[in-house]
């Protein structure tokens, strides 16, 4: 276990070399420069680029990235916050968008599971067509159309709710952006629970808990319930990642001055360190999640571990 | 699951409080709280770029730094320079010295603004080591080596033509005189730097709010990076007492890209402020509260001249071709379209953007229009061209950017349909406006090259850095490669531009020398095709007795809201 | 059945009698062998859901080619002082529902009242119903365009990582997982800025990390068909790899690759509207599904029929594929059928 968690790590963090890599490849190749104006000449740009080393070909650039972001230094932002440090600049957004993307994780996991439950309790019946057509739609409708609506009836209409992101009430006015978020997950968890929870409740083992004499709702919950949450926690994974990533849409609706909105941000300013540094976290929060849902994996089914190991 | 549920709550709860403190050492921002009558909210589409203002560049970082901090004037409601941190000026016979008289204002640290002040903030500004943007801007002014921000020239900012001559006397010394040098020092440009403060924070000046100091009749008191930021009124300026009784106490803006959401907070109530953008104009005219301001830009065709060098079958080499797309643009339908108070253009320099120095006449309105919609003529050029190119549909190729609203987007794809009535065949290539400049400019520095810009036709604009038509005529003479980017080459329009900028020539010879100028540029040579001049829409909340003050050539000012 | 207890009993005759008629014979029913295909189809058609979404898919279809010629506009035609004006279609405006109101006053008044628009106009005075059925289509170009490509990148390259196993395996998975690891969002907003305005750049920009899940279904189809009998058998023979791989393991795992292409169809097309609200979807005047919706957007508050139309097109056609896919995948494993 300990070889294969090792070997595992040191993937990972040779995936995120490379993939920091790429970006930065990637913007390179982005045209035009942070430092665009209609007013700067080409003087003033040579200028700027010398005093940012920008000039310093592509390579050299990336190493001194590399080491300066080992110490926590993600270099400073060119135009949104102009000479800022990137680092300084994600601190506070960081923890927004961490917070509507936790939210909606757990909105998404309860509401899908009761779903998913209900309709494979009772299979084959109209509630089970009724939970799975709203999975349906909600694996349909896109988190913004979503966050539109709810923005638009809730918060506007009834006045329920604070249309944008509030600091005062944090939690409070995150309720909506949530919700919108939520759908996604609550959809894939609902379909995935119903699926899961169908084959524990068909397998031998509960039909013996069943004939010892075991009640309903004992089997369901002590038996059914348990075996079916655990190979849910590693769909939860790659949904929380996804969530994270398509957050930037909401956030702008919203007004929430989260990371999503920073990266767009970053990339229609051009702002090279910024993006860079939204773009590797979200990489990071990514390739995390699944190196745990690879160990969780592991944990659940040993034999995946085994034949990972032989291979 | 339980257990699951209690540490995301717990999360929940740290990440909360962690979020509120990221306010620098500030109370709450009470961006969203109810407007009381002491404060309001204004809605802005980004954060502040900088609060640096030697160093800042865009107009939403000029206003709020026009809050906190106080230049030697001050424009008034009608655009004029009134005194600010100086009481007077005298300005010598020859009009070349000024010698500004500064009155006793303090610093938010209690520090006094002095002279030096204004000194080290000009000297900062040309300084090859803060690569301002605005570098020029004093060389513009004819300030004395303000040039020195070219190393090439064997300056250093020491040697900038200003001095203090004691603690409450700033004097500049200019090269020639410069009708527009009293709108140059209300610029936040030429705000000062408080030296010995800067010299405790170094290149951290500006960063934060602990690294700032203020002399504006506003201190900024919050400043929550993407969400907002607020101003509180300052009893260190030297007119706290008339500000205290006639203006908002608290100032807040809130940062909301989403002019959707916007208007629905501010229907709500929790905005004071809001832009309108595309249908919000149109469905909002009627609505208590509704304004629309003239803007400055002008947004205008540039027809790449470099190009033509190039590859001389290029269709907008032929002037038919230019003249059938200048006169087949319908600009009264394009403004009608935008609808936000924009309106056609008349000429390539703007709507009141300045008045002849002698009779007072707006620019514009003495020129009359060098520009116009005839669909008759359109035609007539339009098959003179395509016979002269031997072609069926003329085709042209039209740059420009995707990313800047709609207004542009709309202009363009009405530009692209009008253009076909006459026969063109329009191909339109938007692009994001990084992307778009940087195709002008075709610079790829590391490579060294500063080849030829590949593009048709593009629409850009162009604001004035300060009240005269010059900001714009200097734009197309054929030895400004920098900004000149269509490579407009006219010796007619050289020597006029050149006769007028002379040392010796009258303010009322100069203005006709200009006014020739523009027609040689737009009517006969179809240099540029201008289009429209913007205008913003906003809606204001009724209870502003007065709001924001909009001036073309310079910042917007909002320092006088007051509310009932 | 066969081995029962008799106990010590004397039996008599009448002890038993035939439950039914005594004539008739047991007969071994004889089915007809039905293929694959076949099971597949009539899997199909027994899931009301699925003929649901295959029926709204093809409608969709026949709009996108047919929809946009109803009427004499183009998608790009502009008609000064027809902006803005709601839907008002011939017939239902007497009933008082799409009869070109606006806040309770007709916005055909005068010039207008002979003019129709079903979906009515946007911002530029062109027509909704055009853009839409054009939008569509755009839409679905680049979706099924997305998705083809990605079949045939990911299947290949499942195909051969699975096949060749050991280090080729190993090799070409670490690409995948490098290229897995940078958000979708984040490449395909990228790419966007990086590659010119248009289709085809949209197209590759969702092609480049479209193909991975592809490719993970194909390599572990093949992991689990390679090492069986029929594969074994066919290598003994001297199949070479290439016909192992197309002729014998493709046509087992082809039914897989079917239902995931459908069910990322929806997904490109989400990819590409999110494209489009940053900015970064097909250029003006082209229009796509994702850009009227965005476009629409602006205008929510205001004059909310330019946003409906698109939105529920776009919605409506997701959940066509998601039911579609849905169904094709229980007709292809029919083990899903009794879940």
């Amino acid at each position: 276990m300990k070889k294969y968690l090792t070997k595992r790590a040191l993937v990972s963090v040779a995936t995120l070399f490379v993939i920091l890599l790429v970006l930065f490849i990637l913007m390179d190749l982005m045209p035009g420069s942070p430092f665009n104006d209609e007013k700067l000449t080409a003087d003033q740009l040579a200028v700027l680029y010398s005093k940012y080393g920008l000039d310093k070909p592509i390579i050299v650039r990336f190493f001194i990235y590399v080491k300066n972001m080992l110490t926590g230094d993600f270099g400073i932002s060119y135009t949104i916050n102009k000479n800022f440090a990137v680092s300084e600049m994600l601190k506070g957004r960081l923890s927004v968008s961490l917070m509507v993307g936790a939210m909606a994780m757990v909105v998404g996991t309860i509401f899908g599971l009761i779903l998913g439950i209900a309709s494979a309790l009772n299979h084959n019946t109209w509630i089970d067509n009724l939970c799975s057509i709203i999975a349906v739609f909600g694996v349909s409708i896109p988190s913004y159309v979503c966050g539109l609506l709810l923005c638009y009836f809730l918060a506007y209409k009834l006045k329920l709710f604070p249309i944008l992101f509030d600091r005062g009430r944090p939690f409070y006015s995150l309720v909506l952006p949530a919700l919108a978020l939520s759908v996604s997950p609550t959809a894939n968890i609902a379909r995935f629970t119903r699926s899961e929870m169908i084959d524990v409740l068909n397998s031998n083992f509960i039909s013996l808990v069943q004939s010892k004499g075991v009640k309903d709702y004992k089997v369901i919950v002590k038996h059914a319930l348990r075996n079916t949450l655990i190979p849910i926690v590693t769909v939860m994974g790659p949904l929380l990642a996804g969530l994270l990533t398509g957050s930037s849409v909401i956030e702008k609706i919203f007004g929430i001055p989260g990371i999503g909105n920073l990266m767009i941000q970053g990339i229609q300013f051009n702002d090279y360190n910024v993006t860079i540094a939204c773009s590797f976290i979200y990489s990071i929060i990514y390739v995390v999640i699944m190196f745990v849902v690879d160990l969780l994996y592991g944990v659940i089914d040993p034999r995946i571990r085994i034949t990972k190991e032989g291979a | 699951m339980k257990k699951l549920l209690g540490v995301l709550l717990a999360l929940f709860m740290l990440v909360g409080c962690g979020g509120g403190k990221t306010e620098n050492n500030a109370p709450q921002s009470g961006g969203d709280a109810a407007p009381t009558a002491s404060q309001v909210t204004v809605q802005v589409p980004a954060d502040i770029m900088s609060m640096d203002p030697q160093y800042a560049t865009d107009g939403q970082s000029f206003s709020a730094q026009n809050l906190c901090f106080a230049g030697l004037y001050q424009l008034d409601k009608d655009g004029k320079p009134v005194p600010d941190m100086a009481e007077s000026v005298d300005v010598s016979e020859d009009g070349t010295v000024y010698t500004f008289h500064l009155r006793e204002s303090y610093w938010s640290n209690g520090d006094k603004v002095t002279a030096d002040d204004f000194v080290f903030g000009w000297q900062r500004l040309t300084s090859e080591a803060l690569a301002s943007d605005y570098n020029w801007y004093l060389e513009t002014a004819n300030v004395v080596n303000g040039d020195c921000y070219d190393t090439s020239t064997g300056l250093t900012p020491e040697d900038l033509g200003v001095e203090a001559v004691d603690e409450s006397t700033f004097r500049v010394t200019l090269t020639q005189p410069t009708g527009f040098f009293m709108q140059i020092v209300t610029f936040p440009s030429t705000f000062p730097c408080n030296r010995a403060f800067y010299e405790t924070v170094g290149d951290q000046y500006g960063l934060s709010l602990n690294n700032l100091v203020f002399n504006g009749p506003y201190n900024m008191t919050s400043w929550d990076g993407g969400y907002g930021y607020s101003f509180e009124l300052s009893d260190k300026y030297y007119d706290y007492e008339n500000y205290k009784a006639n203006y908002v106490e608290k100032v807040n803006f809130r940062v909301v890209s989403d002019t959707q959401s916007a208007l629905m907070d501010y229907e709500q109530g929790n905005l004071d402020i809001v832009n309108l953008s595309g249908s919000q104009v149109m469905a909002n005219k009627g609505v208590e509260g509704f304004t629309s301001n003239l803007g400055s830009y002008t947004y205008y065709l540039l027809i790449n001249n470099n190009y033509l060098a190039a590859d001389a079958n290029q269709a907008t080499a032929n002037i038919n071709v230019r003249k059938a797309m200048s006169y087949g643009i319908d600009r009264e339908d394009i403004a009608k379209t935008i609808n936000d108070g924009s309106v056609a253009s008349e000429g390539i320099v703007p709507f009141k953007l300045a008045g002849n120095p002698v009779t007072g006449v707006d620019f514009r309105e003495e020129a009359g229009a060098v520009c116009g919609y005839d669909l008759e003529l359109a035609k007539q050029y339009a098959e003179t061209a395509k016979q002269e190119l031997g072609v069926d549909k003329i085709s042209i190729n039209l740059l420009y950017s995707s990313d800047q609203g709609d207004p542009e987007i709309q202009a363009c794809t009405r530009i692209a349909a009008q253009l076909e009535e006459i026969g063109f065949e329009v191909t339109l290539n938007p692009q994001p406006k990084k992307t778009r400049l940087n195709v002008y400019q075709h610079v790829d520095l590391a490579a060294g090259d500063h080849g030829v810009a590949d593009f048709e036709v593009s629409l850009t604009r162009w604001g004035p850095d300060y009240g005269d038509p010059q900001t714009y005529m200097d734009l197309f003479i054929s030895k400004n490669t920098s900004n000149n980017q269509g490579g407009y080459w006219s010796d007619t329009y050289d020597t006029l531009i050149k006769d007028a900028e002379a040392a010796g020539t009258s303010a009322a010879d100069r203005w006709a020398k200009f006014i020739e100028a523009e027609k040689v540029l737009v009517e006969e040579d179809c240099g540029v095709i201008p289009v429209y001049q913007n205008g913003t829409a906003m809606l204001v909340n009724p209870r502003l007795v007065s709001g924001i003050e909009f001036h073309s050539a310079s910042v917007d000012v909002y320092r006088h809201i007051a509310v009932k | 059945m066969s081995q029962i207890d008799v106990l010590d009993h004397e039996f008599e005759e009448d002890d038993f009698s035939f439950a039914h008629d005594a004539d008739a014979k047991l007969v071994d029913k004889n089915f007809k062998a039905t293929s694959y295909l076949k099971d597949v189809w009539s899997n199909f058609i027994k899931n009301k859901g699925a003929i649901i979404g295959f029926v709204i898919v093809v409608f969709f279809i026949f709009m996108a080619i047919f929809g946009p010629s109803f009427n004499a506009h183009t998608y790009k035609s502009i008609i000064k002082g027809h902006e803005y004006l709601t839907p008002r279609v011939p017939g239902l405006q007497k009933l008082g529902i799409f009869n070109g109101t606006y806040k309770g006053y007709n916005m055909y008044e005068g010039d207008l009242s002979n003019v129709f628009y079903w979906f009515g106009t946007d911002e530029q005075g062109r027509d909704i119903w055009t853009r839409v059925w054009s939008g569509t289509r755009v839409s679905l170009i680049i979706a099924f365009a997305a998705v083809i490509i990605d079949i045939c990148i990911g299947m290949i390259y499942g195909m051969i990582s699975g096949f060749f196993g050991g280090k080729v395996d190993m090799i070409m998975q670490r690409f995948a997982e490098i290229l897995n690891g940078v958000p979708t969002l984040v490449v395909v907003t990228l790419l966007g800025l990086v590659l010119p305005a248009g289709m085809t750049s949209i197209i590759f920009a969702l092609m480049i990390t479209g193909w991975i899940p592809m490719e993970r279904i194909a390599r572990a189809q093949v992991l689990k068909v390679k090492e069986q009998e029929y594969v074994l058998a066919s290598r003994t023979l001297g199949a070479s790899n290439f016909k192992l791989i197309f002729s014998e393991i493709l046509p087992n795992i082809f039914g897989q690759v079917i239902v995931t292409s459908m069910f990322s169809i929806p997904n490109a097309i989400f990819l590409e509207a999110y494209l489009s609200f940053l900015g970064l979807g097909v250029p003006q005047p082209m229009a796509s599904l994702g850009s009227l919706v965005s476009d629409g957007y602006k205008s929510m508050t205001t004059f909310p029929h330019i946003l409906l139309s698109p939105v529920i097109a776009m919605s409506v056609l997701m959940l066509a594929f998601n039911l579609f896919a849905d169904g094709l995948r229980d007709a292809f494993d029919p083990k899903m059928l009794n879940k």
